[in-house]
């Protein structure tokens, strides 16, 4: 089968790795990825300032994608993804929306029907592929690799409007990792906020929130965090040094993109994966698997 | 950060009280106070914000205090509020709405978002295309990694965008 992808701002221009894992794994499940030309920002960080533009962004975005033929599209982004799903929530409710954005985007030939069904990376891997069909995949299975989960805040709330998984009490990326024989941890900081949205306005008070959860995430001795948004990865993975500087703790721990395993686990080698980018210390992981 | 002494200053301000409701979709008079809003929110620890104050304070058309205090920028958007809101009240909606008018009345933005702003409008994405490093210290485009090369919107979206930020006159 065939998926457009829309990657995002995040990704397109700095989080390869998520980009480079998706692309090597889709293909190990017959899925074939069309890219969308001319794609802009998902409209998030313009929201603070003005919602309609958010939203024209968003749906700009969507029209392109209707007119390269696609009618499935995968959103890898958590930010990203809330933002496509609140603007067809919005578009579907508002006709006076529909016809002011409506003409703007007739003046680049586009035209937006809402004829798109949005996946992220989580339900896609765990619903449309399936965990079963991941399980029979898995050429190296992570056999006594504990992990730990991020699912991240915005593919889970607000519940009205984007229906990843159970906004309380997610389970899909535990069951993905399950899928890859890992074992994965619950903990009572899973649905804490990585703190990213804070980053622009009140740099450390972020970082401090970022410091909270991966200070509870240390006690549990884990190999790892699992996460499936480029905001929470940067968060917890890249500024890891950053992060304990502010909070008084050395940390070492480990992040990926569930990718970059399901990757490793379907035998595909690290440097393809981008797990030479990821910033925290994944060589562990890499070591022990081989 | 807090709000500011309302006993000294506070004056309830009708008229951007309906700005500030108009832009939203948010029931906001169904609040009843249980504030399960602010028991989980994300910036109560750290910064003090209290999502459920701040819905009070719209009701009594106290924005000026929210947007001079500068308050609303404190939230980290986690939407826990929203999501556990048994109203509807829709806390982190307000305090979107309130951020957008504080915007068109070029109060006290937080810098860093009009930056962001101006690079969408001038680039169509928050950044240009960035140079990786690996923990090897190898440096690292997007050409290296064989990935495909980044196509940006053109002149159209960029004139429609800057028309939407523009402010309606009134
Ligand atoms: S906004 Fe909702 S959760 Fe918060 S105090 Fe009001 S009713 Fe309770
Ligand atoms: S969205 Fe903002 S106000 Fe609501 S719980 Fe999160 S940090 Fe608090």
């Amino acid at each position: 089968m065939e998926i457009g992808v829309y990657w995002g701002c995040m990704i397109l221009t700095s989080q390869y790795a998520y980009e480079m894992s998706l692309r090597e794994v889709l293909p190990k499940f017959g899925i074939s990825i069309t890219d969308i030309d001319q794609v802009s920002c998902c409209g998030t960080p313009i929201k603070n300032v003005n919602q309609k533009a958010a939203i024209y962004l968003a749906v700009r975005n969507l029209a392109l994608a209707e007119k390269a033929g696609i009618n499935e599209l995968l959103v890898p982004c958590n930010g990203c993804y809330l933002s496509f799903s609140e603007a067809l929530h919005y578009w579907e409710k508002d006709d006076t929306l529909k016809r002011e954005l409506g003409s703007l985007l007739a003046e680049e030939g586009l035209e937006f029907n809402g004829n798109i069904k949005l996946w992220h990376t989580v339900n896609f891997l765990h619903d449309k592929i399936g965990t079963e069909k991941i399980k029979t995949a898995v050429k190296k299975p992570l056999n006594g690799f504990k992990f730990v989960t991020h699912p991240g805040c915005h593919i889970l709330r607000p519940s009205t409007i984007v229906n990843v998984d159970e906004p309380e009490k997610p389970r899909k990326l535990d069951n993905l990792l399950k899928a890859l024989g890992a074992e994965s941890i619950d903990y009572p900081e899973k649905l804490d906020c990585c703190g990213g949205g804070l980053l622009l306005s009140h740099s450390e008070s972020a970082l401090t929130i970022a410091g909270l959860k991966l200070k509870a995430i240390k006690s549990l001795n884990v190999d790892g965090l699992v996460v499936s948004c480029p905001s929470c990865k940067v968060m917890l993975g890249a500024k890891q040094e950053a992060v304990g500087a502010i909070v008084g703790e050395k940390f070492e721990i480990p992040v990926l993109y569930y990718t970059q395993l399901l990757g490793l686990a379907l035998g595909i080698e690290a440097e393809k994966l981008g797990l030479h980018l990821n910033q925290s210390p994944v060589d562990k992981i890499i070591e022990k698997l081989t | 950060m807090t709000v500011v002494d309302l006993m000294s200053e506070a004056k309830m301000n009708v008229e951007l009280r309906s700005k500030a409701i108009e832009k939203g979709r948010y029931e906001l008079y169904n609040c009843f106070q249980c504030m399960r809003c602010t028991s989980g929110c994300t910036s109560m620890k750290l910064l003090e914000l209290k999502p459920h104050q701040v819905v009070t304070m719209v009701k009594l058309g106290l924005i000026d205090e929210l947007i001079t205090s500068g308050i609303i920028w404190t939230c980290a958007m986690c939407l826990k509020c929203t999501e556990r809101c048994p109203q509807d009240a829709a806390p982190s909606d307000l305090i979107t709405a309130l951020r957008n008018l504080a915007f068109d009345m070029e109060a006290n933005v937080p810098e860093a978002y009009l930056k962001v702003v101006s690079t969408v409008l001038e680039v169509g994405l928050i950044q240009e295309e960035q140079k990786v490093t690996s923990r090897d210290f190898e440096v690292y485009d997007r050409g290296q990694l064989n990935l495909p090369k980044i196509s940006k919107p053109g002149e159209i979206f960029k004139n429609n965008l800057l028309i939407l930020l523009t402010p309606e006159e009134d």
